[in-house]
């Protein structure tokens, strides 16, 4: 998701006169509005579809199609757990964004750690190599592994999930991690070891907790594209059911209100760890400004 | 990578290796077989569809030619819907993330998060929420028919247009996030200088801040521009059979009708183009890695 | 005459109590039985426990939610039930390679069309169902004792049947529809409606061209075939569709589509604009079955299965719910104790008139089923 340029573009200075008339500060400060007002209505856009599926999550359908809006209701909310292959459907995505998050969170670490720490041959090419299945598409990655699986014969299943979750994920963590740990003094290491600390209370007290915003933001990037993958999936799934295929097959023969209200609970509870996390980042800088 | 060494790195004779290899394992077993396994599926024959296994591998490259032939518009459709989506998710995303990061002040993540959360909501349920706001009957399409934008029966859904619409707003959030990150990290004194030192402040942008930017762009072009071009399920809920693109026809020849190695083929044509595009636009932008 | 339904207050307050109150469906299995063999087998079922283990899959909303409990009471069985059957073709996609090998595909039963499990059977991929030790399979109507897609009729059950045909919204297309046809109609351009179901959409175009679709070559299909592919590249056709013809139909994006009997009678509860026919020139006559995979061990649950859902009673609630046509015969009157209406309804007990013109699609040889199946991935641009 991060990226760098190896040389960064440096700026061509312009000997052009400076003429300090023009714009105008109204006209600067039109501009700086416009601007201000365009940004929001993109951030607007982004919530348009999210503001429907949240109404109609407290819509309360004739039939089995929840998209004419009909009556309110919170009939939905008391009962989210009504359609039991739902509720095992999204259990089963959790499982497996979990499991896969913490898979991908180890080996992806570890290779951003060794890519980050250590100068070796192959270098380069390790990071080329981390960038390729990023830069190809899902429904590739999806068929491709489907191949192997048919030509050995695997059953595709919870498993097989589990194992191209873990592969696309890897790449997003390794990525993310080292882009955190980029440019860290590696000599606070060898300060700890100089200090009489062995290798692994190094580790555990000066590079991990280093490693840990970056970790977080991996773990959080890699939870998210597991929940929501569903081309691959698709493609490796055999007989289990994740939400995403759920949704692509019970939409079929009814789009059922549940859906709306367990999408909105996600969004509510990211939307209340963004607020505490916004909350708490706030409270520590006012505590580390504050006079002592 | 600059491949400068950095403060306190160490040349690792074994200790990289061991530590590279649990998770370059992986991306050889489940990344490098399979597409291996792909190219290899992509020139057999099949000569039972309903036999399993009965791929016989025979360097068969008239798989790839019948493909192109009869997808060749699917093709040229996905290439077409993805540019149009990832310029438009520029021209949406830049000034967004521009704003975020220099107006944002102590809001910054907190905007940035608002961006981040509509995509917790399962990719499905909100292409099928921009199918009930743009149906034919709908609230915006009567709106438009009304104001005389549309014609009396003028439409949105089953046009390229709201597939193209789908593509923008679904990997909208790959391409601001990345700008973003450029953007944010560009030193502020810097561009306080090139306020001084330039007229206006759109040459200040032009001149400074948006050159420092395009390594953002360039990774939220790509994050952009790849998923779309092998997406169908947006041609599939918003489009009509004019709109499909090639990732329709992977998935329909793959899981459908079972044809193994025209889907194989098409697959891995789309990935060579892709390679060959993103290679090109590397060079042209003279950047080195998005990594 | 093309039949017509037409929603009524009745039918929609019917509908509505069935739909919020499901509790009369449910309480009815408790009620006295007013067939002598269905009290018989509520007695069977209650006395013997069978037990074990049994895993089905099924199209999604293909049971009504109370059958699964009560099955699970009455014999005891610890049922693990999924509805992760989407796609006839995307099923065998995902199976075949297990089935092939008659290792364990995770189920027991599946209700695939019944082209479909007529390839499965070719394949060798089936068991013969123990309809010995399912003594209500009795109550399975004359007509499907010896389909075209297993002759024996040892290898597949009807789970549930149907007829397709024309879904319309009136107000979109201002008139009544009653031509196959009509799926043509210039008028319609772009609010139009097939079905990803190849059987289907070519069946009813074939109909609607003079030939039987149950008789039919891919040489005589040939001109249907371009007609849809001119239909498709002209943007006639809106878009293909699975199910959720039923979402464009209801958002009336749709003005007619090519749909299946009984799914109307739930969506006019949205829309009271729409409507089903069965065209002059005929319908498709469509059968979901179960089938016993290979590699399942599960003898007895399987046949306390079949038997419980041949029951007339459960056969019933099934159809109240399902709302096609059942292929038990005789639950007319079981059914008019629950669903007065529904008992009435020409969808699901179709008049020997609409019965006359309903055709089954051909059984396909592989080569033939390969050439439809590629014109038709053309068609539909895939």
């Amino acid at each position: 998701m991060t990226a760098t340029v190896a040389p960064p573009v440096s700026p061509t200075i312009d000997p052009a006169p400076i003429e300090r008339t023009f714009p105008p500060p109204w006209m600067r400060k039109v501009g700086t509005i416009s601007l201000n007002v365009y940004a929001g209505l993109g951030l607007l856009y982004l919530f348009i579809p999210i503001f429907v599926i949240v109404i109609f999550s407290f819509n309360q359908p004739k039939g089995r199609f929840n998209i004419v809006w009909q009556e309110f209701t919170l009939a939905n909310w008391k009962d989210p757990f009504a359609i039991p292959e739902l509720v095992d459907a999204f259990k089963l995505s959790l499982e497996i964004a979990a499991i896969s998050t913490g898979v991908a969170l180890v080996f992806g670490g570890l290779i951003a750690l060794a890519l980050t720490r250590y100068r070796f041959r192959g270098n380069a090419f390790v990071n080329l190599f981390l960038v390729l299945p990023l830069t190809t598409p899902e429904i590739v990655l999806g068929a491709s592994l489907a191949s192997l699986f048919i030509a050995q014969g695997t059953d595709r299943g919870f498993l097989t999930i589990l194992i191209a979750h873990v592969m696309f994920c890897v790449s997003f963590v390794a990525l993310t991690v080292k882009a955190r740990l980029r440019g860290f003094d590696w000599s606070l290491e060898d300060a700890a070891m100089d200090l009489g600390a062995g290798p692994m209370r190094t580790f555990t007290k000066v590079t991990f907790p280093l490693m840990i915003p970056g970790l977080l933001a991996a773990a959080m990037l890699s939870f998210a594209l597991s929940l929501d993958d569903f081309i691959i999936t698709l493609f490796n799934a055999g007989t289990e059911v994740t939400f995403p295929l759920y949704i692509f097959g019970v939409r079929q023969r009814a789009i059922p209100p549940q859906i709306n209200v367990l999408a909105t609970t996600v969004l509510v509870v990211s939307v209340a760890l963004l607020i505490i996390g916004t909350v708490a980042g706030r409270m520590r800088e006012r505590s580390r400004t504050s006079p002592h | 990578m600059a491949g400068t060494a950095r403060q306190g790195t160490k040349r690792g004779r074994f200790a990289p290796y061991g530590l590279l290899s649990p998770g370059v394992i992986w991306l050889i077993l489940f990344f490098m077989v399979p597409v291996m396994v792909l190219f290899r599926t992509s020139l057999s024959d099949r000569p039972n569809r309903f036999v399993p296994n009965a791929l016989n591998f025979s360097w068969n490259f008239s798989n790839y030619t019948d493909a192109l032939s009869q997808y060749g518009e699917q093709f040229q459709r996905s290439f077409v819907y993805a540019a149009a989506a990832t310029i438009a998710c520029f021209a949406i995303g830049y000034p967004l993330a521009y704003v975020i990061a220099f107006r944002g002040g102590r809001y910054r993540n907190l905007l940035l998060g608002l961006v981040v959360i509509p995509f917790f909501t399962t990719f499905l349920i909100r292409t099928l929420a921009w199918k009930t706001i743009l149906a034919d009957e709908g609230f915006v399409v009567q709106t438009l028919r009304d104001l005389g934008i549309l014609a009396a029966n003028g439409r949105l859904l089953a046009t390229p247009l709201a597939v193209i619409g789908g593509l923008t707003y679904n990997f909208l959030p790959f391409m601001i996030l990345p700008i973003y990150v450029s953007l944010e990290k560009i030193d502020r004194n810097l561009v306080d200088a090139a306020k001084d030192l330039y007229a206006t402040p759109a040459r200040a942008f032009w001149r400074v801040v948006f050159p420092l930017s395009l390594p953002g762009v360039f990774a939220g072009t790509l994050l952009t521009f790849i998923p779309a071009c092998g997406d169908f399920i947006n041609a599939a809920f918003l489009g009509s059979p004019q709109t499909t693109m090639i990732g329709n026809v992977v998935q329909n020849q793959f899981l459908v009708q079972l044809d193994y190695p025209t889907a194989a083929a098409l697959s891995f044509t789309l990935m060579i183009i892709i390679t060959v595009a993103v290679l090109i636009y590397a060079k042209v932008l003279g950047t080195e890695d998005i990594a | 005459m093309a039949k017509k339904i037409k929603p009524t207050s009745d039918q929609l307050s019917r509908r509505d109590f069935i739909m919020r109150g499901g509790a009369v469906v449910g309480g009815l299995a408790m009620a006295p039985s007013i067939l002598s063999n269905t009290g018989a087998f509520a007695a069977r079922a209650r006395g013997e426990n069978v037990g074990g283990k049994l895993s089905v899959l099924n199209w999604p909303l293909y049971i009504d939610e109370k059958a699964e409990a009560q099955f699970k009471k009455a014999t005891g069985i610890n049922l693990k039930y999924s509805e992760a059957l989407n796609d006839n073709n995307e099923f065998f996609a995902k199976y075949q390679e297990p089935l092939s090998k008659g290792s364990n595909v995770g189920f027991d039963i599946a209700m695939p069309t019944s082209w479909m499990a007529n390839r499965l059977l070719k394949l060798g991929y089936l068991q013969k169902l123990p309809l010995t030790d399912a003594p209500n399979v009795a109550n399975l109507s004359p007509g499907f004792q010896s389909p075209a897609w297993d002759p024996s009729g040892e290898y597949t059950l009807p789970w549930q049947t149907g007829m397709t045909g024309l879904a319309y919204n009136i107000k979109v297309t201002g008139r009544e529809l009653t031509s196959a046809n009509d799926l043509f109609d210039p008028k319609f351009k772009g609010k139009v409606g097939m079905l990803s179901e190849m059987r289907d959409t070519v069946g009813l175009t074939l109909l609607g061209d003079g030939v039987d679709p149950a008789t039919v070559t891919y040489k005589q299909a040939r001109p249907s075939m371009r007609k849809l592919q001119k239909a498709a590249d002209n943007g006639q056709i809106r878009r293909f569709t699975g199910n959720d013809y039923q979402d464009d139909l209801v958002s009336g994006d749709f003005a007619v589509c090519v749909g299946w009997s009984g799914d109307v009678a739930q969506l006019v509860l949205e829309n009271e604009d729409l409507r089903f026919v069965i065209p002059d020139e005929g319908g498709m006559r469509f059968a979901d079955v179960m089938v016993w995979v290979k590699g399942s061990k599960a003898k007895a649950q399987v046949a306390a299965w079949l038997d419980y859902f041949y029951t007339i009673d459960n056969a019933a609630q099934l159809e109240a719910f399902i709302q096609y046509i059942s292929p038990v015969a005789n639950i007319q009157p079981a059914l008019a104790a629950l669903d007065p209406v529904a008992a009435k309804s020409e969808l699901i007990f179709p008049p020997e008139s609409v019965e006359a013109r309903l055709k089954t699609f051909k059984i396909l040889n592989a080569k033939e089923e390969e050439q439809f199946d590629n014109a038709f991935a053309k068609i539909t641009g895939s």
